[in-house]
């Protein structure tokens, strides 16, 4: 009974996310637009300016919850403190590519650095950030002492950039994230994780519907770095503090498939716009068509239309169908992870 | 929306979940527990986690590979 008013006070105070990321969206279009921080909509035929680094609400408004929510003794303050460094970090990455527009290798070995207050924290104080034992559904688990620190680091670098990765239409991003945090704080709910994982997946959630108010389709918000690296950086964390390792693997099936896909087709670490071969060309109608060109990357949209044309709304919606399939077998996950053959 | 792509696809995650959970289970049940280094080698214990990570590496990279067969395959087949 404890533990059921302590998720609702979780769940509660996370609410707050939403209109806290709304009004600083709202806040980000005006004063980026004001600042010529603007990006363009390739995706339309009348290729319209939004503001870029809108996504800088979500971090902002997740450290400040999460800040809240320590500070009235929530839960533990070591792993909020950690999670806050986490998606912190992941955004200076981000608003720093952003503005000067690094090399494409830069965002991966920068986001490496990004786990390490996971790491640090959780060798000062164990027990409290990190569990080494690594739960396994259907086949109980085991006790990685040496190898599982140093997974950390690369969990946060791959989270943050596979998110990164596949940001391409409006609102797929965040959208198909909020899927993912709804999936995941379903299955927290059901197998009985701590309050703070409960409210980390509810802030996550909340924190993304503000923004997605602005992002979805036709986007009045872009999210940028900033936003892309930070929100991944925040599941990459949260799987680790919520012991949700491989229910989150699973939940980012769309993203693991994009990333691979391009970076088996490309062989480097690359910038979208630094790609010769674009995987997808804008016809008359306004409609997408997979590229001919057949050095252009297999990305994820590009699959989606291969063959068939389709509108951005449409490919959009297709994406979040396919969020919510591997969302729900990461639910499944969660609940095997209580059953041992 | 495109039924025909989001049916494959979500198959083809099906798979590779199923094959994710497999080979979790070959790591908890039959990698792990091997004793690969006798008590005495020095780094005996960094030398066995090594070992089995390497192989814990092995079996993702052949779970890449058939999720990139499976999308070739279903999506890419005819596609020059």
């Amino acid at each position: 009974m404890v533990s059921l008013d302590w998720d609702t006070f979780a769940i509660l105070v996370a609410l707050a996310g939403f209109p806290v990321s709304l009004i600083l969206t709202r806040f980000f279009m005006k004063w980026n637009k004001a600042h010529n921080i603007v990006g363009v909509d390739v995706h339309k035929p009348s290729r319209p300016t939004i503001p870029e680094m809108c996504g800088a609400a979500v971090p902002i408004t997740l450290i400040v919850i999460a800040g809240i929510y320590a500070a009235i003794g929530g839960s533990n303050a070591i792993a909020l403190l950690a999670y806050s460094l986490v998606v912190g970090l992941a955004a200076l990455v981000g608003a720093v590519d952003d503005r000067l527009k690094m090399r494409g290798i830069f965002k991966p070995l920068l986001t490496l650095f990004c786990g390490l207050p996971l790491l640090v924290l959780g060798l000062e104080f164990p027990g409290q950030v990190y569990n080494p034992t690594l739960r396994v559904p259907l086949f109980g688990g085991f006790h990685l002492p040496v190898i599982y620190p140093l997974t950390i680091l690369v969990a946060v670098s791959v989270a943050s950039n596979a998110v990164n990765m596949l940001d391409p239409l409006n609102g797929s991003m965040s959208g198909g994230i909020a899927i993912v945090s709804v999936g995941l704080l379903i299955g927290s709910l059901f197998t009985g994780a701590n309050s703070t994982t409960i409210f980390l997946y509810a802030s996550l959630l909340f924190t993304l519907l503000g923004f997605f108010y602005y992002n979805r389709f036709p986007s009045r918000a872009f999210s940028g770095n900033v936003g892309q690296l930070s929100i991944g950086a925040s599941l990459g964390a949260l799987a680790i503090l919520g012991r949700t390792e491989i229910a989150s693997i699973v939940a980012l099936f769309p993203n693991i498939q994009n990333s691979f896909f391009f970076l088996s087709r490309i062989r480097r670490f690359t910038e979208h716009r630094e790609l010769k071969a674009r995987p997808t060309r804008l016809q008359e109608d306004g409609k997408l068509a997979s590229s001919e060109d057949s050095a252009a990357p297999l990305t994820l949209v590009r699959t989606i239309i291969a063959g068939k044309p389709a509108s951005e709304q449409e490919i959009v919606s297709d994406i979040w169908v396919l969020f919510i399939a591997s969302a729900s077998l990461a639910m499944i996950t969660l609940l095997l992870m209580g059953i041992i053959l | 929306m495109n039924w025909r792509v989001i049916i494959f696809q979500v198959g083809i995650f099906a798979t590779q979940w199923v094959l994710m959970v497999l080979g979790f289970g070959i790591l908890a049940r039959i990698i792990v527990p091997l004793k690969l280094f006798g008590p005495g080698i020095p780094f005996g214990t960094y030398l066995e986690a090594g070992t089995k990570a390497l192989i814990a590496l092995g079996l993702s990279v052949f779970w890449l590979l058939l999720w990139d067969r499976q999308v070739r395959v279903y999506f890419y087949r005819n596609n020059k």
